[in-house]
């Protein structure tokens, strides 16, 4: 009992810095890919403390409300996955963390906010599905939803999860904003309805979506690790390779509509998943 | 130097904003984002928001439209913030002089901090002018410092 | 008072209270009978509960005179419905009423041979009395609701013609409707239990035909023919479990065994309940019912009714175990859930996005019964208290806006919370326990989920329906619920009247605290439930965390996590006293509170932005017909699955 108790406090100290050092990474590799220098590896780290020592600017109190619960409860989720528990509660709760960064757009009277806060439900109705497959995916290899359980399995999932492995990339990609799903709230370099659903955040709560968005990268790393936890090292390298991928699909693709995002990931995300889930149960 | 008064220096997020030039200024701005002068190095970015904004760029003489929209930008922006007229007609009209439809310069408007020359200003000037706006912006520390010409 | 009497009562005691309800004027006299009553009737369930718990079942059989009395009653029912049919000129009503008259004679004479005595004629489990809890508690607060709830509509309604008030007929219909329910689900005898079936379709015909406008009527007429094509069913599958299994007992057939021949009526019987809980295709029904004043939507929505159906088919699930039709049940259940979740993203009246999302959920309980494994099922039986608390709760709750802001339109909740801070917040909690996780709703489509997913084969595709349609719900509860939050510079103008606010706000509590003490709920009712139904136990509940052989939910742990999440903020951000700053609207802000921005000759423009329905994908004229035809498909399957083994 003590030790996921140990992991995830270690955990949720250092994700921060992880996520925070992967998104310089992300920057400077973008750069780079672009032909520029780029910033400082921890730009990120400055852009957050420049943020926080920003005066308030409000415009809803139910915005701001909001946006402290985005981050507990995408806390809460981090928390429980590196505790070790059950997969779908974990996806449950960050869907719930997901509709509190709409509700909070939603609250601000902005046209911005409000069209970045419906697509980004529309963002979650185009992950969920994938991500509540994939536990089910997981479940069919380990016998249970737990995240436990892939740590104690005898081999990877990977070589028996190959197309849900291919379908949590796609959720991989909706949820770093990266092109061609950067529909909701662009990255700094595109600009989306001025700034989606961050339109109304500034100042401190704009550092606190920042720090929610590293929280929410490294867990979906963390589960994308676990796709290869036999050794877990390999996972790890499994789960960078993932991100890089993204940050180059980010730089050669457009961003495109989000019919066509739904299309791709019900059709794709979804399918792979069925098919892998059906090709496992005919093949075992 | 503690880290956050670091990060505010490092970290000036730049809203630009036309008041009525030809653009030619405009260009030269967006032409700093380019890999030949790559402004992120100093973790520049270039948003379109005022409320993320350290740093509000403006160019052009301020026609007589534009002026509210520029004291909205400003008072949109959260503190410590810093201005920066770009071009000599965001300085004081400059080939605009005189016109009936501008009031000729930033500063009528709103309090400038950095005056970047040129018409049209270049980018190594502009990026010249970010560098002591950010000076300004850490002698400021959240809105401590008074401005001395606030002209309206 | 013993188990015999408690039964009676919990039939009779509505019956009796409805005929009162007749000569009743005025909401005093209502309320000085209908309180009292109802908390009689929430008594008696609970006593009834107490009785049933400590024990497997309690059974009673009524003297055999009764029989007959219900056998009369039964043909007057269809005779009144043929006379309903040949008044309105309803093609439809008339033929099925008509099939039926011929029909009944037909299978009692000619396949029953005249009486069959049933034993025992009622059977309560701990299933029938958690039924009947449901009944009695969130339905007698919707009585209790609508002692507020119908003068207001009246004086609404009959603004320009003082015609003589319809409130007796509406008490009397609405407060017969709980007993009839009680009856259906504690009937065991299967003639009982379609004449209860009957009796509470009657109810829901008279009840959406209230008003009397022609739509009411039109949208009466449905629901009637709909309802009837479940009862010819329901008559044909008492026909063919007799002839096939000897026996007109619910607990005979589904412990015999599921010897093909007693699929069939099965599977007729789960087509009645289809009919009854509005799946698709049966769907406009119950879309349509929403005419009728909203008590009668939080009525059938909630506590009756609809419930029936999925009672029916849960109740039935030990009989199909293991077969064909399980799977397909499931796959039906599951693609309605889907395709409803969906649907109701692209509803912009908020009476319709209920509505669907009630038939989501019931199409859940459905697939819940499908699946038929003790995890699902105690997820079908635990949907089926959440749901009905939350649902009653928010119809209700819409009821009050709509009656306070003349609009039943989402577009026209923007800022409601500004208007009225006290229901918002309540209906918010309620839409909160509809969709997210540590609330009962969600917990039981994890169970659900989890429950499907152990099961490889068909229902992979069963899981892949759950999945789309619990994102879909995600969306339209969102979308919703965002909407009603916004920063709106009005002042509160909120009436507070005591009965519906305290029946709203008595359901908020319970949907909270329900949810809070989910362990012990599943421990206490749940799981003997579903031990009487010869399942095994689904949980551990050790600790009161819900421990499964696949999987863990801690409810209290989340509920503490997420109290502080969501709790702490809001009442951090109430506390803020500082200055709200004017939103972002790339041009000049209006000054003063209102979102306005200069536009031409300095003239101000109000900003509005609407919702996102986004009807190209998910409009009733792009999908309906679609999945009208699917669902169609899945029920031919679904018989053909069972004749053709
Ligand atoms: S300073 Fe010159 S180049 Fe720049 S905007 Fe004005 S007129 Fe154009």
């Amino acid at each position: 009992m003590t030790w996921p108790i140990i992991v995830a406090v270690a955990a949720v100290l250092l994700a921060p810095l992880v996520g925070g050092l992967l998104r310089g990474l992300d920057r400077k590799i973008t750069a780079r890919l672009q032909g520029r220098i780029g910033p400082p590896v921890v730009q990120p780290f400055y852009d957050f403390g420049k943020l926080v020592g920003k005066s308030r600017v409000v415009s809803s109190k139910a915005s701001m409300a909001w946006a402290w619960s985005y981050f507990l409860l995408t806390l809460t989720a981090f928390t429980l996955f590196f505790m070790g528990q059950d997969l779908l509660v974990v996806f449950l709760i960050l869907a719930f963390a997901g509709g509190s960064l709409a509700f909070g757009a939603l609250s601000a009277r902005s046209p911005y906010a409000r069209f970045g806060a419906n697509r980004e439900l529309l963002q979650i109705l185009a992950c969920e599905p994938i991500l509540l497959l994939a536990a089910v995916a997981v479940y069919f290899q380990t016998g249970k939803f737990t995240v436990c359980s892939i740590l104690e399995a005898n081999q990877p999932l990977l070589p028996y999860l190959p197309l849900v492995f291919v379908a949590v990339l796609i959720v991989l990609g909706i949820k770093m904003r990266k092109s061609p799903f950067d529909i909701a709230a662009s990255e700094h370099a595109h600009q989306e309805l001025v700034r989606g659903v961050y339109t109304e955040y500034s100042g401190r709560f704009l550092a606190l979506m920042e720090l929610t968005h590293w929280y929410k990268i490294v867990l979906l790393l963390a589960f994308i690790a676990l796709f290869w936890a036999q050794p877990l090292w390999v996972g790890v390298l499994i789960a960078l390779g993932a991100y890089f991928l993204e940050l180059w699909l980010d730089n050669i693709a457009a961003r495109l509509r989000w019919s066509w995002m739904l299309g791709v990931s019900w059709s794709l995300g979804v399918g792979f998943v069925v098919v892998n889930l059906v090709l496992l149960s005919v093949v075992v | 130097m503690g880290f956050l008064a670091r990060a505010r220096v490092k970290s000036p997020w730049i809203l630009h904003y036309c008041t009525g030039g030809c653009n030619g200024c405009d260009i030269e701005i967006l032409a700093c984002l380019t890999p030949l002068y790559d402004v992120e190095r100093f973790g520049i970015l270039n948003i379109g928001n005022p409320k993320h904004a350290d740093i509000l760029m403006i160019t052009g003489p301020v026609n007589w439209r534009s002026r509210h929209v520029l004291r909205n930008l400003y008072e949109q922006t959260p503190d410590p913030k810093v201005v920066i007229a770009i071009g000599v007609c965001a300085a004081t009209g400059g080939v605009f002089h005189n016109c009936y439809n501008v009031l000729g310069g930033v500063d009528k408007v709103v309090p400038v901090d950095v005056y970047v020359r040129g018409c049209a200003a270049r980018p190594e000037a502009i990026i010249d002018g970010v560098v002591m706006a950010l000076q300004k912006l850490e002698a400021k520390k959240s809105g401590g410092v008074s401005y001395a010409a606030g002209a309206r | 008072m013993s188990g015999e009497q408690l039964i009676t009562l919990l039939i009779f005691l509505p019956a009796v209270v409805a005929l009162g309800g007749l000569v009743l004027k005025g909401a005093a006299a209502q309320r000085v009978v209908f309180v009292p009553a109802m908390v009689a009737l929430m008594v008696a369930a609970a006593a009834l509960a107490l009785q049933v718990l400590p024990r497997e079942a309690l059974t009673f059989t009524p003297p055999v005179g009764w029989e007959n009395v219900v056998a009369v009653l039964k043909y007057a029912l269809i005779a009144y419905f043929l006379y309903v049919g040949i008044t309105a000129r309803n093609g439809l009503v008339l033929g099925l009423a008509g099939f039926l008259a011929v029909l009944l004679p037909v299978v009692q004479f000619g396949v029953l041979g005249g009486h069959v005595a049933v034993e025992p004629v009622f059977y309560a489990d701990v299933l029938a009395v958690i039924m009947c809890l449901v009944i009695s508690v969130v339905g007698g607060l919707i009585v209790v609701y609508a002692t507020d709830y119908m003068p207001a509509h009246e004086a609404h309604f009959k603004l320009a013609e003082p015609v003589r008030t319809r409130q007796p007929q509406f008490f009397f219909w609405f407060v017969l409707f709980l007993g009839a329910m009680n009856g259906l689900v504690l009937a065991n005898s299967l003639p009982w239990l379609f004449f209860f079936w009957e009796v509470t379709t009657l109810c829901c015909y008279q009840l959406i035909r209230h008003d009397l406008t022609d739509e009411a009527r039109g949208n009466a007429l449905r629901a009637l023919w709909m309802n009837l094509i479940g009862s010819v069913a329901m008559v044909v599958g008492i026909g063919l479990a007799y002839n096939s299994a000897g026996t007109l007992s619910i607990q005979d057939l589904i412990s015999g065994g599921s010897a093909p021949l007693v699929l069939l009526p099965l599977a007729l019987f789960c087509l009645t309940g289809f009919t009854k809980a509005a799946q698709v295709p049966f769907q406009s029904w119950l879309l349509g019912a929403m005419v009728a004043p909203t008590p009668v939507s939080a009525l059938l929505h909630s506590s009756t009714m609809v419930k029936a159906g999925v009672y029916l088919v849960l109740r039935l699930a030990p009989g199909y175990a293991d077969t064909s039709l399980s799977l397909l049940v499931a796959l039906f259940g599951a693609f309605v859930f889907m395709v409803t979740s969906l649907l109701a993203i692209g509803q912009s009246i908020s009476k319709r996005v209920l509505a669907y999302s009630t038939i989501a959920s019931l199409g859940l309980i459905v697939c819940c019964a499908g699946i038929n494994t003790e995890l699902a099922l105690a997820a079908g039986i635990a949907l089926i208290i959440f749901h009905a608390v939350s649902k009653g709760m928010l119809f209700m709750a819409v009821g009050v806006v709509e009656q306070q802001i003349g609009s039943r339109d989402i577009e026209d909740m923007d800022g409601l919370v500004a208007r009225m801070p006290l229901l918002t917040v309540a209906a918010v909690i309620g839409m909160l326990s509809m969709l997210f996780l540590p609330f009962g709703v969600a917990f039981a489509k994890w169970a659900a989920i989890g429950a499907a997913g152990a099961l490889a084969g068909g229902y992979i595709a069963v899981v892949a329906f759950l999945a789309i349609g619990s994102a879909a719900a995600l969306v339209f509860w969102s979308k919703w619920l965002g909407r009603m939050l916004g920063e709106v510079p009005v002042v509160a103008d909120e009436k507070k009247p005591v009965s519906a606010y305290g029946s709203v706000l008595l359901l908020v509590v319970g949907a909270v605290g329900l949810s809070i003490f989910v362990a012990p709920l599943v421990a206490a009712l749940i799981q003997p439930a579903l031990s009487t139904m010869g399942y095994s136990q689904a949980f551990d509940v050790s600790g009161w965390h819900l421990r499964t052989a696949i999987g863990v939910f801690p409810p209290w742990a989340l509920f503490l996590a997420v109290t502080a999440a969501v709790l702490l903020p809001a009442l951090f951000a109430r506390g803020y006293r500082g200055d709200l700053d004017p939103v972002y609207l790339c041009g000049v802000n209006v000054n003063g509170g209102s979102v306005q921005f200069t536009g031409m000759a300095g003239k101000p423009v109000l900003v509005t932005a609407g919702g996102a329905y986004w009807k190209q994908w998910f409009g009733e004229s792009r999908l309906t017909p679609a999945s009208n035809w699917i669902a169609v498909l899945l029920l031919v399957a679904l018989f053909a699955g069972v004749v053709l083994r």
